[in-house]
């Protein structure tokens, strides 16, 4: 890497590989939900992350976030972060320092977090516990701190005396995400966080997280199925199929002109209001991670695929600058550098 | 004949706050709508977040009694709905699917034992060959199958696949009405149309009805025959699915759709929803 700190992403994400070893019946079993993934993330940068259902979204993320337990384990590569000019090899670090990146820069939102708040405590014990040393101020100041918090995702803050299965799913969703941005962090990582949400609110809560984003500077992993969100929220976005990266660029370029097949067919499934024509599901079934298909992952689904592409595993290959492609349509075998 | 489902004027309160400061909070305030039952058809329910859609469902289900007002299926007062024999009776008929997944399933147990017991005891199947058939014929339904789970637990899979085996489960039993609150908030856009298309082939080859709660407006105008939107327990719209959608009348009609973004503003970079949240305000 240069010698230019100050530019030196916040996240480097490098060859990363999250296999789930189980044994069931006294049979082993590796599911490959991440594979050989490669991306970074800047500061003041959005970066979006999309694929298909159980492509390893959510398993890539734990792993960035530290939140790796068995079965999941981390079989090769590396994830460091870069904050202030101290990189944190996570997988390298003792535990002590990986839960210091974690408490001090991270936050989490995880997928179905609505389902994550202690079902008898009230919801104002919850920021207590999570948030009250953090924001280090005195208890009457943090808790209007809180209120005009939850304000800016359209929750009424007399919602702090509830417990939690008194809300509906979206204003759960909306205390989980209210709990990982109250500390205002450097790096947040959220894995549909918006997915209960009418279009209203969801636009309030993106935009929330979009000025607490903007007001220091943070970095934001995003994951969502939605595209019309990313394409509103994301500077760059990756996509992912059956445990790699296979397709990464600018939000605009990438909607634009999707160069991968997969990436292809997934700006070409939305449907828009107005719109009544059939649209059609991918076709065939998703690959299994344990058994995934040889050569590219994708070739049993691909109306493109070729012989090579049963063989050989596409490298991902920068064809424009900050585009990367993993896909030998795109780039003929051989001329990959 | 009488419908297959009549919301007569359903109300739900609870009791908000600490003992001190109790007010009531009007969850669902006054809904009524029919559903006949000689024409399935795909009846969805958008609306504001809070606004009352899923204990909508859940007096639908049976789950939870309406304060004021009645629920008639199949012209039977769902009240009158008193022992094990009805119950099971009616949850054959009336089945699930909820919002969350993670949620939805009990992590200690493994998920096709809990799709055996459903065969078992709501869809009545007693032969092991009769419950493994019906529980892989639904899970390739939905695009899995019993192969690919046997032995798994929830923990194991992704948000997509568990919502897809909620929605398997509930269509073991062959249920007429299918109460499916947010089914497709969870799954990637390609298995989201492959659902919704599953939804409308359940009604137009199975003969079942479904109450479709959601926010993606575009999968509702998609595949819904009637709407309507509520907002704060109260029904502010309601008609014929596309002319709604088309051109909506209530103010907050129009503003939910207007707030609807669109992937075609691709590299805005957040321009619109700064746009669409002070709109949002005033
Ligand atoms: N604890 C676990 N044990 C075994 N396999 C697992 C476990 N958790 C996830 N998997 C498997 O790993 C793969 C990737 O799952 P992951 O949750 O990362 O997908 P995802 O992309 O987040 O999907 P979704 O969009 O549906 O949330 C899936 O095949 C899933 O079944
Ligand atoms: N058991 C309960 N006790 C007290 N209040 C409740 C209870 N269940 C729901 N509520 C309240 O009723 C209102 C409606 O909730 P409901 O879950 O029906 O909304 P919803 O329309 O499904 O919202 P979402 O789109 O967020 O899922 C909310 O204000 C909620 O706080
Ligand atoms: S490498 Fe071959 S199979 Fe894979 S996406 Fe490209 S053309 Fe299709
Ligand atoms: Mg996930
Ligand atoms: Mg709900």
């Amino acid at each position: 890497m240069s010698a230019a700190a100050s530019t030196a992403p916040v996240l480097q994400v490098e060859a990363l590989r999250a296999y789930y070893k189980i044994s069931s019946f006294g049979l082993d079993r590796e599911v490959r939900a991440v594979d050989d993934v490669t991306f970074h993330v800047n500061a003041n940068e959005i970066y979006g992350l999309a694929g298909e259902s159980s492509c390893g979204k959510t398993t890539l993320i734990r792993t960035i976030a530290a939140a790796i337990k068995p079965p999941l384990r981390v079989v090769g590569g590396s994830v460091v972060f870069n904050f202030a000019g101290r990189p944190v090899d996570m997988q390298k670090a003792d535990d002590e320092t990986v839960a210091a990146v974690r408490w001090k820069h991270l936050s989490y939102i995880m997928q179905g977090s609505m389902s994550v708040l202690n079902p008898v405590r009230r919801v104002e014990r919850a920021f207590v516990d999570f948030a009250f040393r953090h924001i280090g101020k005195r208890k009457p100041e943090f808790l209007d701190i809180v209120r005009a918090h939850l304000q800016r995702l359209d929750l009424n803050p007399d919602i702090l005396a509830a417990y939690p299965h008194q809300l509906s799913g979206g204003m759960r969703q909306r205390v989980a995400i209210a709990l990982a941005t109250v500390c205002r962090p450097e790096f947040i990582i959220a894995d549909e966080p918006t997915t209960a949400l009418d279009v209203i609110v969801q636009n309030s809560v993106l935009a929330m997280i979009r000025d607490v984003q903007k007001e220091i500077g943070s970095s934001l992993i995003f994951v969502t199925h939605d595209l019309a969100v990313h394409a509103n929220l994301c500077h760059r976005l990756g996509i992912m199929y059956a445990g790699r990266l296979v397709e990464e660029g600018p939000t605009a370029e990438i909607f634009k002109a999707p160069k991968h097949p997969y990436t292809t067919h997934l700006v070409a499934s939305l449907p828009r209001i107005g719109n009544t024509a059939p649209k059609k599901g991918l076709e065939g079934t998703p690959p299994s991670l344990a058994a995934p298909p040889p050569g590219c992952r994708f070739h049993p689904r691909c109306p493109l695929a070729m012989d090579i592409c049963r063989t050989q595993n596409p490298p991902m290959v920068e064809v424009l600058p900050g585009r990367r492609v993993a896909c030998f349509a795109v780039t003929p075998p051989g001329r990959a550098a | 004949m009488a419908p297959l489902l009549e919301v007569a004027d359903v109300q739900r309160t609870y009791a908000l706050g600490s003992i001190l400061s109790r007010h009531r909070l009007r969850a669902v305030d006054g809904v009524s709508f029919t559903m006949a039952a000689d024409r399935p058809e795909i009846f969805t329910v958008v609306g504001e977040s809070g606004s009352g859609k899923t204990t909508l469902a859940r007096m639908i289900l049976n789950m939870v009694a309406p304060t004021a007002g009645a629920i008639r299926f199949r012209g039977t007062d769902l009240r009158q709905i008193r022992s094990g024999k009805e119950r099971l009776a009616f949850m054959r008929q009336v089945q699930p699917i909820f919002q969350n997944p993670f949620e939805a399933f009990n992590p200690l147990k493994k998920l096709d034992r809990y799709l055996f017991m459903t065969a078992r005891n709501i869809a009545g199947l007693t032969a092991v060959g009769e419950i493994e058939d019906a529980t892989d014929r639904a899970l390739r339904n939905v695009g899995l199958s019993l192969a690919e789970i046997r032995g798994r637990y929830p923990h194991e899979l992704s948000g997509g696949q568990l919502q897809r085996i909620a929605i398997a489960r509930a269509l073991i039993s062959r249920p007429a009405l299918i109460v499916a609150d947010e089914p497709v908030s969870m799954v990637d856009a390609s298995l989201r149309m492959s659902i919704v298309n599953l939804l409308r082939q359940l009604r137009d080859e199975m003969g079942v009805s479904i109450i479709y709660i959601t926010h993606d407006l575009a999968t509702a105008y998609y595949i819904s025959d009637r709407i309507i939107i509520m907002r704060k327990g109260q029904v502010v719209e309601s008609g014929e699915a596309r002319a709604v959608l088309d051109n909506p009348q209530h103010p907050y009609s129009i503003r939910l759709k207007q707030a609807v973004l669109s992937p075609d503003a691709a590299g805005s970079a957040g321009r619109l929803l700064a746009e669409s949240a002070t709109a949002a305000e005033t």
